[in-house]
């Protein structure tokens, strides 16, 4: 894995995004972000909080109000640098009538891939999402994870530096999920920027580098999940055969001894406590450091929102909002 | 260029697989098997491939007559009628979708984020839809053009003028399609968007062909009556100078009949005209689909002794010199007795000379179509389709998805 390091170019980096629909719907409200090369950088919030439409802004689908940065070195809308970039939309619908093959020479086509350079990339991506088997079959006939799969095909035919994938794991089947972690775990690797906007708490934990909470067009919270959830961490420390009194953390008795929380801190704030249990002659039976959960910080982020905006979730309507 | 022959590419493969092109092209065979069903022999026409004969002394096999019958019917009824109504109708149906289709969710993000600008693929899609229309009408020409030579010997290329006559037709109503589709992304209001447009512009040039033939029979009445009131005129003015009272009396009874006839048609002319301007703008700003499908039928008859209205109306077969003449309705202006005689005199007169200028106009009119240039009637169409083009590009680009 590439380090994130603020010197080099950034695959993203964009300032003060704003979009406001026709009647007034804020979608966005000043999001910054930075995604660097071999990232992967998260986006979560919930339904309408803007995701996909930054998403779409990045992928010029969809038109900022206002918007300063840069993809891959290159002014956002900069069109021949999508050749650089990969991009699974939400919910896409490939034509019907199409092969699984022919979809991929058709989107292979569109990103200026010679057909030479097609067969080879489009027997490559087949083999990698596993669909090869499926290949001259009509992708009307397949089921939503298929047509995921054949999906993230599509976005890694052109070999992209940087890739946006909306939602990549739905409708996919547990050992599918396993496998596409896996993917963006090996394409990180290769140095690649990954942005992925997904709703799936559990499966972003394992892989995210870097994460950013919206919420109602806002960058809510943002940083690795180690930052994210270093203020919010938990000792728990639990010991039998020693009388103690404590006066600054809290101590509860349980039928096979004592519990002390420690709110905060990292391993050295745990210390004094399993010296004094020790001094005291007791034993101590458990250590454990308890994380925020990304579920945890989701929900965090949504009270930070709502107390900042006092509105309800999701996209904010009307220009005073 | 990659790109857009993967554009191209996929309307193709979407054309294919839409059951309706299937059924236009079956439809299209059938009506061309039809078409070289018809025969001639050294005594008449067959149809059907024999199965049913009719003799005819003139038209032939070998003669002018059955070359204009044969090619007429091609270009008036199967080009005029089927190819550019009901073929035209059923391609509006089949490629309304295309661009619906291609703006929904899902759909356009795959399309629109790739490294190709949204003019590009606009423009390359719209051609892609009128590749449905170029395929039909190339097999329909093809099947025409063999058959006209195998039955009449007539192996003449100008049938070919059909592909791009009735695709730039098409074209005129399918920008609207795009526009409309493009805008509400419903392929049902597209398609009722476009039979309204459609009808819209057959409406007024109806209107205005009639609105214009009418101007012109009343101007013809006009004419004629304004030589026929000079002349009574003078006759009065004669009949006074020479102190004829009688004379003079009957000029002036005369005189009355034309004199309100000639303000009849000039009453009638002047409202006319407020329409005739209203009719003759808007037709300005509308493209000449019919002008531009009358181009294969005015070419295929160029320096041709008869026309299938020729044909049709038995004129062909008349021997020279002895075209219909108006008819006698009886009486004369100088065997007229009294007074009713007279007035049944001025009815038929003037019953005769409307039905005279209405033939008359008839011809004008033909005239004047046919003296309008080509490059009038597609250049004046190719700016309404490059203006709607335009509006839909406009639209498509600021357009978020």
């Amino acid at each position: 894995m590439l380090p994130s390091c603020r010197y080099m170019p950034a695959a993203i980096e964009i300032q003060d995004v704003h979009k406001t629909f026709r009647r007034g719907v804020k979608a966005l409200r000043g999001v910054s972000m930075r995604v660097d090369p071999g990232q992967v950088f998260c986006l979560l919030g919930p339904n309408g909080a803007g995701k996909s439409t930054l998403v779409k802004i990045l992928m010029t689908v969809v038109h900022a109000s206002k918007i300063s940065g840069t993809i891959l070195g290159k002014p956002v809308g900069h069109t021949a640098t999508l050749r650089r970039v990969g991009y699974l939309p939400e919910h896409h619908r490939f034509p019907k009538y199409m092969t699984a093959e022919q979809a991929l020479h058709f989107y292979g086509g569109l990103t200026g891939l010679r057909r030479r350079d097609r067969v080879l990339r489009i027997q490559q991506m087949l083999d990698l999402v596993g669909m090869s088997d499926w290949r001259t079959h009509k992708v009307g006939t397949f089921s939503k994870g298929m047509q995921q799969r054949v999906g993230i095909a599509q976005a890694l035919l052109h070999d992209p530096e940087l890739l946006l994938l909306d939602e990549p794991t739905d409708g996919v089947d547990p050992v599918g999920r396993r496998e596409i972690r896996d993917l963006i775990l090996h394409l990180r690797s290769e140095g690649r920027a990954i942005l992925i906007n997904s709703h799936i708490l559990a499966e972003l934990e394992s892989i995210c580098d870097q994460l950013a909470v919206v919420v109602k067009g806002r960058v809510a919270l943002e940083g690795t999940i180690n930052e994210l959830t270093r203020d919010n961490r938990r000792w728990i420390i639990g010991y039998t055969d020693a009388d103690l009194e404590w006066e600054d953390v809290s101590a509860k008795q349980h039928p096979h001894g004592v519990r002390i929380t420690l709110q905060g801190g990292d391993a050295t704030s745990a210390q004094p406590i399993i010296d004094r249990v020790r001094a005291a002659g007791g034993m101590v039976t458990e250590v454990t450091e308890v994380r925020e959960t990304l579920e945890d910080l989701f929900m965090r982020a949504l009270e930070l929102a709502e107390d900042r905006d006092g509105a309800t979730l999701g996209a904010a309507r009307g220009r005073n909002a | 260029m990659i790109a857009i022959l993967a554009i191209l590419r996929e309307s193709w493969l979407f054309l294919r697989s839409e059951m309706l092109f299937k059924v236009v092209m079956g439809l299209n065979i059938l009506v061309i098997v039809a078409y070289a069903s018809v025969g001639f022999d050294d005594t008449g026409v067959s149809v059907f491939f024999g199965l049913t004969h009719f003799d005819h002394d003139f038209v032939r096999a070998g003669t002018e007559l059955a070359r204009t019958l044969y090619l007429g019917i091609y270009s008036a009824f199967i080009v005029n009628i089927w190819l550019a109504w009901a073929a035209s109708i059923l391609a509006l149906i089949s490629t309304s979708s295309i661009f619906p289709s291609f703006l929904s969710e899902g759909s356009v993000e795959l399309m629109l984020s790739r490294p190709i600008s949204r003019t590009t693929i606009f423009l390359t899609k719209y051609f892609g839809g009128l590749i449905f229309v170029m395929l039909q009408v190339g097999v329909f020409t093809l099947g025409a053009f063999l058959a006209a030579g195998c039955r009449i010997s007539e192996w003449d290329p100008t049938i070919f003028l059909a592909i791009p006559l009735i695709t730039l037709f098409y074209s005129y109503l399918f920008c609207v399609n795009v526009l409309v589709g493009i805008i509400t992304r419903s392929t049902l209001v597209a398609i009722l968007a476009t039979l309204l447009f459609w009808f819209g512009t057959f409406g007024v040039r109806f209107a205005d062909d009639r609105v214009n033939r009418f101007a012109i029979v009343n101007e013809t009445i006009m004419e004629r009556t304004s030589s026929r009131v000079e002349q009574l005129q003078k006759e009065y003015d004669d009949a006074l100078a020479t102190g004829n009272e009688k004379e003079a009396a009957d000029a002036a009874y005369w005189l009355t009949g034309p004199e309100e006839e000639y303000e009849q048609a000039q009453t009638t002319l002047g409202q006319l005209r407020i329409w005739a301007t209203t009719l003759d703008t808007l037709r300005i700003i509308m493209p000449e689909t019919a002008r531009t499908l009358g181009l294969l039928h005015r070419k295929l008859e160029q320096d041709k002794d008869f026309t299938i209205q020729d044909v049709l109306s038995g004129r062909a077969f008349e021997e020279p010199g002895s075209e219909s003449k108006p008819d006698n309705f009886g009486g004369s202006w100088e065997s007229a007795q009294n007074k009713d005689d007279n007035e049944k005199l001025n009815r038929r007169e003037r019953r005769r000379a409307f039905k005279q200028a209405e033939m008359e106009a008839t011809e004008t009119m033909i005239e004047r179509e046919n003296a309008i240039p080509a490059w009038h009637i597609i250049g004046k169409s190719l700016i309404f389709e490059f203006v709607v083009l335009a509006l839909g590009i406009w639209f498509f680009r600021r357009r978020d998805f």
